[in-house]
């Protein structure tokens, strides 16, 4: 699911506040690394439309060879060496400048992640965590990286591994994804074979090994704290935060957990640089991201695109537009199950980065859009992703796990309107008890679809029970 | 010394029934015989396990707890309260249970030493 | 097998330094305290002091469910979250820890909704069976909910869909399970695999179909099992012997100390109308925490069993007969008038100090200084044996275990012979450095550890230094070596004695008074009896021939048919119609632990006393009383009359005995040493322990084989002994 339930809100504080570096100020580096050149002024007003010279993943739909081979033509592993050599500082400066935000969903300043990592050793490795647990409904991005340009991320793993001064990384890959381990194993075998990683990684003189861990299939083993207890061979459960993964992470060493894609696009940044990077999207939602639009479009699919693009032409240009016509649209999920459902006057609005759906009241998420038109029942849909939420609730802590079950359970009535008008404002007040107080943020993820609900669809909810009242009244 | 006052005192307070010793004295007796003339009845009426001989002999014993007694005041309400116990008894305002209470000891002496404490499990 | 990892001891540190800052400029600091404010009250914690201790130290309690002191932190029931200002999301008060300047609202409208909504969802899925619930009354769910939760319901689907309803698990004849009650705060899963060392208990299933339970089915196999049922904080896991029995508003509880081992757990004793009905732990951090071995917590129902309730002669017949008190004393009187000094006494393992000072104090009149106890002790020749405290003794106490190095464990097993001695070797092996080695029969203690091997050999390589782990013991900063007192009543225990005590003083490290030399004593009486001036072993009164002999709950069968005379007059006084009872020709009842006033003296020297639960049942009488009354109607009557004047005796003999909850000092290791080293050492054959598993725990002494809960105890282990998932 990558770590699309890690939320804005879930940024760890104190990790911000230990570090003094307030999340509101443009990327001031601390200590040691030199000081990066500011983000580039907001001069652009339009976004979208990326041109074929500029996408990182030119092998998205698999129509050229996947293996080292079609990635050396590609450009992949170009100068890998020299990367390396230009020293830890460089890359994460140019992480920095690029302004990336981490893509599993928490949209977490991936330079300032990694930098997490750059201070003096206790005696203990530090390792890389690959999360490429892809279990979000909806997300479909990781799984084409894997499949269709493995050494991406086999080099992004080296590069980050650098940044980090890692030991290795471990890439937790989702179990359902069997092609994808697969293509994953073998290029990874091709890089050890061709000197890439392995000892004296690329002839650098670093080490760094890459392993593949494969999953066993749980949504929540995609929290970086639960797929950390996984990769350990426990439950997977979340763990309490503090610690962080930073100071106790995997096998109780400094780790940093990182989604495929932002690892993947670490070595085009460092050769195209960060300031490149930084020109698409508006200042602070730089970059291009992976769009996995799916539902009732003309042509779903998953396809690289500016940040900052408006909704409706990213549906428009790529999709073929909404079945039946932008009219016939009723809402979108914008970034994975567990974001709320816009409706289609907010949609027509909405602009696809961090801040523009925030301000929607939503979330960019993992940018899995799901598209819903006029043909859906809307309460049903939600339901069924509350459905998923309990079966994937891990039970540990109290609020995920009875309330969870207790929306289902309303939310199953609902579909019927088997329920009192009242029961809809309990269900909020659940789902906001739900909100905030669990450990991880699977919680959360689980309240928001049903507050999206509430918040937009309250009269269908309402009509419904009225419905239900009506036939039981005929019944009897 | 103290005597004095205190003889003084009782000779001034009024007597309840007997002025002299004398005349309480009789109506010792009196409440006497009427109780031993009672026993016949009572051993009839009430059917307890005892026979005259033994009702006479507490009898006898009842009065003889308080042949110490001087004070005529005192004689005279020992003596009222005899005849309320005559009258209950008469009228079977008393229970088999309560006449046979006569006989019961109701203090026994606690043991004092360690090993009387040790065998009454004290 | 857990043993902490670097993890949680990294974590610690990291904690005391704040969690980001870079710790190396920390650490060389002594850390600083920190100011935080609790409802606006400041106070200075340290570093690395979570929110919910903070707010203690002020005496504001957060409400809880999973946190315990003693156990890991898990954070998942989240009733104790609280608002800090500033952060948009309650924290998680037992697992966060402070920062400075933060102000914590332990009582705000957001912490209030917080534990409000905790508690409805915890409510949720709970079955409200409070009516038939043996947690009633007793409940932190009850109480917490009733202070913190809403005051009515709106789980509406009551109607519809009805709540969750789990299978009961049966995990033994200890604990009774309704797991429906579950709240799933895992206190039960981290006790089994932190504190009692076995994996047994765990979940199984996710979000709300997770279960807590043993995977399979099986028992759950732990002698501190019993102490779930207190961590517990629903009805989930009961006491299963207890269940249904009493309401906890109609119990009386008194304060005392158990006597099953040589440990002196502190315990309370629940009565009702005259009946022990369950025994709990009572919270001693010296000695047992709050802890409690399943044998003394359990084994209550032994007490209302196979008692010894009138005064008994055994007639020319053969048969004993039931007599009054005054029969029985001049009986056994005359029997000791005739056998002039030649009256002799064995204390077994649950007499109490009166009581030992008493029949010390009347053989001395009669001329007879024969005295002992049931348990050898070397003491020969010359050897110091009892004549130094520290000889016999658990030197170091019980407490400081945990903070040795290095522990040679010699002919004992602690997991059994003292429980709680075992949790506290763990605890240094899980969250110390403490490593523990064994000479002796191969065992399970519950955490990993060397075993040396079992011939008695070894010992003698280790002393004179050619074992390699001599080494070891040289160079441990705080060693430990625990000698089992089964081992001392060897025939070789001299040499045991004489040749450990004085490597364990080599090992002492300099300018410390840390003690290496411990001795694990297996029966609640020894300490004292050995203190007292009993002599060790029953040897000496067998030689003697007496005519008159003593059975002070003497049931360990040193003392039988064959190794007295014939024409001995037996007396047993003790609680339980036991080994030593059919041997007697007369019988005075006594009373048990629970039942008197009494002293002990743990392993490590610290005297406790019990007090009296309720009275001794039928004619019994306290023990000392009986041997005081004795002595007038011999003639020669004690000069003591009540307790006062028995204690103020017991502090002639030895003050240490009515300093009750101290610990003394013990010296003389030196001149103990030099006593001990004339001697010519020789050891032979294999070292043994009597307890190696769990079903050997149980039974083990008069009270405990008249328990019908221990006897099946042994039953289940014996009866899963031949399934495929169990042990």
């Amino acid at each position: 699911m990558a770590l699309a339930i890690k939320r804005i809100s879930s940024i760890p504080k104190q990790q911000l506040a230990a570090l003094s570096v307030p999340l509101t100020k443009k990327y001031q580096i601390r200590g040691n690394a030199t000081q990066v050149s500011a983000p580039p002024p907001q001069t652009k007003t339009k976004f979208g439309n990326l041109s074929d010279q500029d996408r990182i993943f030119t092998n998205l739909y698999g129509r050229h060879d996947w293996r080292l081979k079609g990635a050396l033509k590609r450009g992949d592993w170009y100068k890998t060496k020299e990367i390396l050599e230009k020293g830890v500082d460089w890359i994460l400066n140019e992480m920095k400048a690029s302004g990336l935000r981490g893509r599993g969903g928490a949209g977490f300043p991936t330079g300032m992640k990694w930098s997490f990592m750059n201070k003096p050793s206790d005696g203990r490795p530090k390792y890389l965590v690959v999360n490429a647990d892809e279990g979000e409904p909806g997300t479909c991005k990781d799984r084409e990286i894997m499949r269709h340009d493995p050494h991406k991320l086999i080099e992004g793993c080296l590069i980050a591994g650098r940044a980090m001064g890692a030991r290795a990384a471990y890439i937790y890959i989702r179990g359902e994804f069997y092609n994808e381990a697969s293509n994953m194993q073998i290029a990874i075998a091709e890089a050890y074979q061709a000197g890439l990683i392995g000892k004296n990684a690329c002839n650098s003189g670093y080490d760094f090994d890459v392993f593949m861990h494969r999953g066993a299939g749980a949504y929540i083993c995609g929290e970086e704290t639960a797929l950390i207890e996984s990769l350990e061979g426990k439950q997977g459960k979340p763990r309490l935060k503090p610690p962080f993964p930073a100071d106790v992470g995997v096998f109780g060493c400094p780790t940093t957990v990182s989604n495929v894609e932002t690892v993947a696009v670490a070595p085009t940044i460092c050769r195209r640089g960060g300031v490149w990077f930084a020109s698409f999207g508006r200042t602070r939602n730089s970059g291009t991201k992976l769009f996995n639009i799916s539902g009732h479009v003309n042509n779903p699919c998953t396809v690289e695109e500016e940040m900052s693009i408006p909704l409706k032409e990213l549906i428009e240009r790529h999709c073929g537009g909404v079945r039946g016509g932008w009219d016939n649209l009723l809402g979108i999920i914008p970034g994975g199950s567990s974001t709320p459902i816009i409706p289609k006057d907010v949609c027509s609005e909405a602009i696809m980065d961090f801040d523009g759906l925030v301000a929607c009241q939503t979330s960019l998420g993992t940018a899995a859009i799901i598209v819903m038109d006029k043909s859906t029942d809307v309460i049903k849909a939600i339901a069924r992703l509350i459905a998923f939420y309990k079966h994937e609730s891990c039970g540990q802590c109290t609020p995920c796990r009875e309330g969870v079950s207790w929306m289902n359970k309303v939310m199953t009535r609902f579909v019927t309107g088997n329920a009192r008008p009242e029961e809809i404002d309990m269900l909020w007040e659940v789902s906001k008890q739900i909100e905030g107080h669990s450990i991880c943020a699977l919680g959360d993820g689980a309240a928001w679809p049903v507050q999206g609900l509430i918040r937009h669809f309250r009269p269908e909810i309402e009509n419904r029970m009225k419905e239900f009242k009506k036939r039981e009244a005929l019944e009897n | 010394m103290a005597s004095t006052p205190a003889k003084r005192i009782i000779q001034q307070v009024r007597p309840i029934l007997s002025v002299d010793r004398d005349e309480a004295k009789r109506r010792v007796l009196s409440l006497y015989k009427a109780w031993f003339r009672t026993i016949p009845f009572i051993l009839h009426k009430f059917d307890i396990p005892k026979n005259e001989e033994q009702c006479r002999a507490k009898l006898r014993e009842e009065f003889l707890k308080n042949k110490d007694v001087t004070d005529v005041r005192v004689i005279d309400m020992l003596v009222i309260k005899g005849q309320m116990e005559l009258k209950e008894v008469t009228m079977q305002w008393k229970q088999k249970g309560h006449v046979m209470n006569y006989w019961k000891e109701t203090v026994e002496p606690k043991p004092q030493d360690f090993l009387s404490k040790f065998l009454s499990g004290n | 097998m857990l043993r902490v990892p670097l993890t949680r001891a990294v974590l610690a540190q990291s904690q005391r330094a704040g969690v980001l800052a870079t710790s190396k400029r920390m650490q060389s600091k002594a850390p600083e305290k920190v100011e935080v404010f609790i409802d606006d009250q400041p106070v200075m914690v340290l570093p690395g002091t979570t929110v919910l201790q903070a707010a203690a130290q002020v005496g504001i309690e957060i409400p809880r469910f999973c946190y315990h002191e003693r156990l890991a932190v898990a954070g998942n029931c989240r009733m104790c979250l609280v608002e800090v200002e500033k952060s948009p999301k309650p924290v998680a008060a037992c697992a966060m820890p402070v920062m400075k300047g933060w102000r914590i609202k332990t009582n705000s409208e957001m912490t209030r909704r917080a534990r409000e909504g905790v508690m409805e969802f915890l409510l949720a899925n709970h079955p409200l069976d409070c009516p038939i619930c043996d947690q009633g009354g007793e409940c932190d769910l009850q109480d917490q909910a009733m202070s913190f939760g809403s005051d009515r319901s709106r789980f509406t689907d009551i109607d519809h869909a009805g709540k969750r309803a789990v299978e009961d698990k049966d995990i033994g004849p200890l604990i009774k399970t309704t797991m429906t009650r579950c709240i799933h705060c895992t206190r039960c899963i981290r006790f089994a695999s932190e504190v009692a060392g076995v994996d047994d208990l765990g979940t199984t299933g996710r979000g709300n179909d997770m279960q807590v339970g043993t995977y399979v089915e099986k028992l759950f196999l732990s002698e501190i099992s019993g102490n779930v049922i207190d961590l517990c904080p629903v009805g989930a896991l009961t006491n299963k012997p207890y269940s249904f029995v009493a309401r906890p508003w109609e119990i009386r509880r008194i304060d005392s100390i158990d006597v099953l081992d040589a440990l002196g757990s502190n315990i309370t004793v629940n009565t009702r109308t005259g009946e022990v009905l369950r025994i709990l732990p009572r919270e001693n951090e010296d000695i047992n925490e709050e802890w409690l071995s399943d044998k003394s917590r359990f084994a209550c129902d032994g007490l209302k069993r196979q008692r010894l309730i009138t005064p008994m002669l055994r007639k020319p017949d053969g048969e004993l007969e039931a007599v009054e008190w005054e029969t029985a004393l001049i009986g056994v009187a005359q029997a000791v008038k005739n056998a002039g000094s030649k009256v002799a006494a064995v204390a077994g393992s649950f007499v109490d100090a009166e009581q030992l000072v008493a029949v010390k104090d009347l053989l001395n009149r009669l001329g007879s200084e024969l005295l002992c106890t049931e348990q050898k002790f070397p003491t020969s020749d010359g050897l110091s044996g009892i004549d130094f405290r520290s000889n016999y003794l658990l030197n170091s106490s019980i407490a400081a275990c945990e903070d040795a190095d290095l522990v040679l464990l010699v002919g004992t097993n602690p997991r059994y012979e003292a429980p709680l001695l075992n949790t506290r070797l763990r605890k240094g092996y899980v969250h110390k450095e403490l490593d523990v080695a064994v000479i002796g029969p191969q065992i399970d203690l519950s955490y990993r550890h060397e075993h040396l091997g079992s011939n008695a050999s070894i010992i003698q390589d280790i002393v004179s230094g050619k074992h390699p782990f001599a080494k070891r013991l040289k160079s441990a900063k705080r060693p430990l070596i625990i000698v089992g007192a089964n081992a001392l009543s060897r025939n070789d225990g001299k040499a045991f004695l004489s040749s450990l005590h004085s490597f364990a003083n080599q090992l002492k490290p300099e300018n410390s008074d840390w003690k290496v030399w411990n001795v694990l004593q297996t029966n609640a009486s020894q300490v004292a009896a050995l203190d007292i001036g009993y002599k060790p072993g029953v040897d000496e009164v067998i030689a003697a021939g007496p005519k008159v002999l003593f059975l002070l709950g003497a049931d360990n069968e040193a003392i039988n048919k064959d190794n007295i005379p014939k024409d001995c007059f037996v007396v047993y006084l003790g609680h339980h119609g036991d080994n030593g009872a059919p041997l007697s020709h007369a019988i005075l009842p006594g009373a048990a632990y629970t039942e008197k006033q009494a002293t002990y003296v743990n392993t490590e020297g610290r005297a406790q006393q019990t007090l009296i639960a309720i009275t001794p049942p039928g004619m019994a009488r306290e023990d000392w009383k009986i041997i005081r009354a004795l002595s007038e109607v011999i003639g020669t009557s004690l000069p003591y009359d009540n307790l006062d004047e028995i204690r103020d005796r017991l502090e002639d003999i030895a003050p240490h005995l009515v300093r009750y909850g101290r610990l003394e000092e013990n010296n003389f290791f030196a001149q103990a040493e030099q006593l001990a080293k004339s001697q010519s050492v020789a050891f032979q054959g294999e070292i043994d322990v009597k307890q190696k598993s769990l079903a050997d725990f149980y039974m083990t002494d008069s009270i405990t084989r008249a328990s019908p809960t221990m006897a099946k105890c042994v039953q289940a282990i014996k009866k899963g002994q031949g399934r495929a998932y169990t042990y």
